[in-house]
């Protein structure tokens, strides 16, 4: 990376402040709000039509923002043609101009700001040299392999130096192997030109990877903002609960009452806690062991048995749910065998399983 | 193929056809290719005959049946060489500069069609159009002046459009305007050329190539629009946004991005509206006496009263007119089947 | 960032916002001002009478009178035809047409009634209604029909007939044979020449006397038969030429669409057993019926504005037997009668509109929403 390269604009907070988007009667994104630090990774997470791509497109200016404010530093955008943000975005697809060469792909945003041609060479091959494509400048973008395609719409985006870059599903195109190296180039250059930075994915091992926080977006709403950690840790609901992670948390339903909590033919303790109805606890697998039949928690039968090389998945049937626990690599235990689960109860989270919302203790 | 069919033991191939198939298929498309080919075989022999090889009945073969000879062609290319030559011109003029300025004009209107909604308001539109009758009657039945009426109706529209706009609102959408723009393609020349006859008499423009290039150019905007539109939408619209936010204006993202992209769709509908355009004869019929005249004023003029038609000269001038189409198709001809499906398949 | 800011004037902010109205301006522009103006301006033609008088005109208004003469008075015969007692064949065809469309309307009101689909119903209801009874009045009733009968025919046979040979033709084209690429450039050659130079190409062809068939005229005994001077010969003549023109159009446009029929469906079809006829019609032509629905509106637009070939071919005759609607209006505006030529254009607008409008609603609209 070309660490002498001069950095024009320089990095941008975004404030947004209950922005909504509507689609005739169709509410697309709800109350929306984020404040976002100069030079941050932040990514948008959520499954797909969660409205995460509508946001990223209204923070662009490609969709119209039908209430609230959008603020790029110390303007406010909200009515600004995109073309006066001063955004790069990456598309899912590249959006790469089939019919120019990749020198000329990369250089189209100097030529529509009328950069003498010399110093436009000049920066092409800056930044073709950052993502390593200067050997492929005289291609079209349809001999390029994904992986060269996703590096030409990167350089594309860095030669400007914008304020804010914007990313929509950048890898989702690319095989599982390349997807891995460009992760780490993307979060190595990004921290390298620490430019802000928004990246749209559904996929969470991207997001716990690159971001230094994570939006995560449920059917237009917010669920929760935070850390990678905080999100994975400590979730603020059992969506968030069940969407990070993977395998994602194991859910067991029962009533709270009196500071326990009961399921079919379990009772634990759950001091501190109101009383629900209708609640959800959940841990994660890599917190429980597989141990011998009434050693455990609770008993169940294996249903299968996944090797991933580096862990053992067992899945076993609890009620009608999977329950699953990571084992170690070498564990052995053979499919339809009554086995016992561990897990610290203390390490466990509650949901109230209508609304979702997290149960904390209350002191 | 039910499982006792004696082709179980010889399988075809998938996708193979069986020979009598292939018999039948030939058979069709080499006689359909006879029935194009002979007319213009005709043709091409007749002009290569003398007045009285035409007349004394059939011939077939040159050299055989009779001597071929290059009369007709003197006549029209160094006794009339004047006539030919600009009437040649003019239609070489008025075709390429009608289809050009109907594709550009038509890809510019099909592109912010597919790409910017519009919301124009019903109601002021429903002025407008009363505000042209009004207009009419106060013509036609109160004989006011023209030029002075019109004057006044888009006086009157201007001043109140936001007024009456107000009163009630009823927004159209993109899809009426593309509607409104191609159903103007079911408008008979007939029903319009005599008023845009008038309209060309009053400025004193009739028999110039700018009074048939605009009418030409007009008359295949539905078409162009037609076409395009759906081209348009057929590119994905990631490349314009991300032209978009480069900073790129809407006329640059249309000349760096759209058109270049578009060269099959521009290419099919250029042959066709340029076919359409080389090959009208009721507008120039009105629009063009005599400096104006284009190629089929000429092969109709060949039918020359009482001396019967000419068709010797004539199968010339439908020859030399044919040319650069086939050219220009030969040319265009790899765009032609993929620009035009797209249209197709959606429109 | 700052930078960038500075250099916004007002201008160019304006130009950014109101491009998308500046690109479509110069079309609606040009088409009210050739389209529609001249619409109007024909439809004050029409309620006028004009005379053309040196260098300017005359104009008086006169009403309906343009459309009365045409409608009912003395020229009824040329643009509806002539009227006569109706036969029992026409009463049997005019009752159950009739009963047809009645049942039609009443089902569709039973269905989904909506108020613009019911006017709308109505309008192709009294036309088709008014059709039916034309039809029955004049030619099944034994005398001839005028002008709009004639335009019928060219734009109902004339387009049934290039419609199915096209795509006959197209489907042929699109199967893996040799030489395809030759059969396409030679079939596209007829749209290429001017309709003028059709209509005299088609004049030769058709000589008794010293065109290519003379002797074949000769032969089966009809050396001294003049077409032109039989009805249904030379209207048939007119087809052929038309035919041959708008074939290509047709082929064209269709072979693009089976060529873009998904040949693994195909090949799915054939794994399964399914014949070709059946592949045919339960693989393919539902992918195509879109693009046959679009071709077939286009070229009955077109089909309508006939009157190049008439004129060319027959001038109209032999009486008015070839003559369209368009022609008739050619003709009254050649005789200075331009409120009678302008009532004629309104005419067969309406017609035009009316069946256009019609086949895209119900067919076309219907096709397409019917498939999910």
């Amino acid at each position: 990376m070309n660490a002498e390269a001069p950095i024009i604009g320089s990095p941008m907070g975004i404030s947004i402040h209950d922005m909504n988007k509507f689609y005739g009667a169709f509410h697309a994104l709800k109350d929306f709000s984020l404040e976002i630090e100069p030079g941050e990774f932040l990514v948008l997470l959520g499954p797909s039509g969660c409205g995460k791509s509508t946001a990223l497109r209204m923070i662009a200016g490609l969709e119209s923002i039908s209430s609230g404010t959008l603020m790029i530093g110390e303007n406010d955008v909200t009515e600004v043609l995109p073309k006066y943000r001063d955004i790069a975005m990456v598309f899912q697809s590249y959006a790469l101009y089939p019919h120019k060469t990749v020198a000329e792909n990369i250089g189209f945003p100097l030529k529509v700001a009328k950069t003498p041609k010399a110093e436009m060479e000049a920066q092409i091959n800056a930044a073709a040299a950052q993502v390593e494509l200067d050997h492929l400048l005289e291609r079209l973008p349809g001999q390029l392999s994904g992986g060269q395609r996703q590096r030409v719409a990167l350089a594309r985006a860095i030669v400007r130096r914008p304020s804010v870059f914007l990313m929509d599903e950048p890898l989702s195109n690319l095989d599982a192997k390349l997807r891995g190296n460009m992760r780490a180039e993307l979060k190595h250059m990004q921290s390298t030109l620490g430019i802000t930075t928004i990246y749209v994915t559904h996929d969470q091992i991207e997001a716990m990877t690159l971001a230094h926080r994570v939006a995560i977006m449920k059917d237009g709403v917010l669920q929760q903002l935070g850390t990678p950690k905080e999100v994975y840790s400590d979730p603020a609901n059992l969506f968030v609960a069940g969407f990070m992670g993977s395998p994602p948390m194991n859910f067991i339903e029962g009533t709270l009452k009196a500071g326990t909590f009961n399921a079919s033919g379990l009772q634990l303790s759950a001091e501190g806690l109101a009383d629900t109805d209708a609640s959800t606890m959940g841990f994660r697998p890599e917190d429980a062991q597989v141990v011998a039949p009434g050693q455990g928690i609770f008993d169940a039968t294996v249903f299968t048995v996944e090797m991933t090389g580096d862990q053992t998945l067992v899945t076993f049937r609890f009620g009608d749910r999977p329950i699953v626990v990571k084992a170690p690599k070498d564990f052995d235990i053979s499919p339809n065998t009554i086995a016992g689960v561990a897990f610290d109860v203390a390490g466990a989270c509650f949901f109230a399983t209508s609304s979702g919302s997290r149960l904390r203790v209350t002191v | 193929m039910s499982p006792q069919s004696p082709s179980i033991f010889e399988p075809r191939k998938i996708g193979e056809m069986a020979p009598a198939t292939k018999v039948l298929l030939y058979t069709v498309l080499i006689g359909w290719s006879v029935f194009v080919i002979f007319p213009i075989y005709w043709l091409l022999i007749t002009s290569f005959k003398t007045p009285a090889a035409v007349n004394e009945g059939p011939f077939f073969i040159p050299w055989v049946d009779f001597q071929p000879t290059l009369h007709a062609w003197k006549d029209l290319f160094i006794y009339d060489a004047a006539d030919t030559f600009r009437a040649y011109f003019n239609s070489i003029v008025i075709a390429a500069s009608a289809t050009f300025l109907s594709v550009l004009v038509g890809s510019m209107a099909a592109y912010s069609l597919s790409r910017i909604e519009f919301a124009p308001n019903l109601i002021t539109i429903l002025y407008f159009i009363a505000l042209l009758i009004g207009a009419g009657v106060a013509i036609g039945v109160y004989g006011t002046d023209l030029w002075l009426t019109l004057a006044v109706a888009v006086a009157l529209f201007f001043m109140l459009a936001r007024a009456v706009g107000r009163l009630y609102t009823v927004r159209l959408a993109n899809g009426d305007i593309l509607f409104w723009i191609i159903s103007q393609r079911i408008l008979a020349p007939i029903v319009v050329v005599v008023p845009i006859y008038m309209m060309f008499q009053s400025v004193r423009m009739l028999d110039t190539h700018f009074a048939i290039i605009v009418t030409y150019a007009v008359v295949n905007l539905p078409i162009v629009v037609w076409l395009m539109f759906d081209f348009f939408n057929s590119i994905p619209r990631d490349l314009e946004e991300s032209a978009q936010l480069d900073g790129a204006t809407m006329v640059m993202t249309f000349r760096e991005i759209v058109l270049p992209l578009s060269r099959a769709g521009l290419a099919a509908t250029t042959l066709l509206v340029m076919i359409f355009s080389w090959n009208e004869y009721l507008f120039a019929l009105f629009l063009s006496t005599s400096k104006a005249q284009t190629l089929p004023i000429l092969v109709a003029a060949m039918n020359a009263g009482e001396r019967g038609i000419l068709w010797w000269t004539m199968s010339v001038a439908i020859i030399i007119m044919i040319i650069p189409v086939v050219v220009l198709a030969v040319v265009l001809q790899k765009y032609i089947s993929k620009g035009l499906l797209v249209g197709a398949v959606k429109g | 960032m700052i930078a960038l800011q500075t250099k916004i004037t007002t201008m160019d902010q304006w130009l950014d916002r109101h491009m998308g109205r500046l690109f479509l301006a110069p079309a609606v522009v040009l088409i009210l001002v050739f389209s529609i103006f001249p619409l109007v301006a024909s439809a004050v033609l029409a309620f006028s009478r004009l005379r053309l008088t040196g260098g300017g005109f005359r104009m008086r208004f006169a009403g309906w009178r343009n459309f009365e003469k045409q409608l009912f008075g003395s020229e009824q015969f040329h643009l509806l035809g002539t009227f006569g007692t109706l036969s029992a064949l026409a009463w049997v065809f005019g009752l159950a047409c009739t009963a047809g469309l009645i049942w039609w309307m009443i089902r569709y009101c039973r269905t989904h009634f909506t108020l613009f689909g019911f006017i709308g119903r109505l309008i192709t209801f009294a036309m088709a209604l008014g059709l039916v009874w034309l039809f029955a009045a004049t030619t099944l009733s034994g005398r001839p029909f005028g002008t709009v009968g004639t335009t019928l025919f060219y734009v109902f046979v004339g387009c049934g007939i290039q419609f199915l040979i096209g795509t006959a033709l197209a489907f042929a084209c699109s199967q893996h044979i040799k030489g395809s690429r030759t059969f396409r450039v030679i079939f596209f050659i007829p749209m290429m020449i001017t309709p003028i130079g059709v209509g005299y190409i088609f004049r030769m062809m058709a000589d008794t006397t010293k065109g290519p068939f003379a002797n074949l005229w000769q032969w089966v005994g009809l050396g001294d038969w003049a077409w032109a001077a039989d009805p249904w010969a030379a209207r048939i003549f007119i087809i052929i030429a038309d035919s041959w023109q708008w074939i290509p159009f047709v082929f064209i446009m269709m072979l693009a669409g089976f060529e873009s029929v998904s040949k693994d469906l195909n090949e799915a079809a054939e794994i399964d057993g399914a014949g070709t006829w059946m592949t045919f019609r339960e693989i393919i032509w539902p992918q195509v019926l879109p693009i046959a629905a679009t071709v077939m509106l286009i070229r009955v637009i077109e089909a309508f504005k006939i009157v190049d070939l008439p004129n060319i071919m027959t001038a109209g005759g032999p009486g008015i037997a070839t003559e369209s609607v368009s022609l008739q209006s050619y003709y009254a505006w050649r005789a200075l009668d331009l409120g009678q030529a302008s009532a004629v254009a309104y005419i067969l607008l309406f017609i035009t509109v009316v069946i256009c409008v019609s086949f895209f609603n119900l067919i076309v609209l219907a096709r397409v929403r019917a498939k999910p």
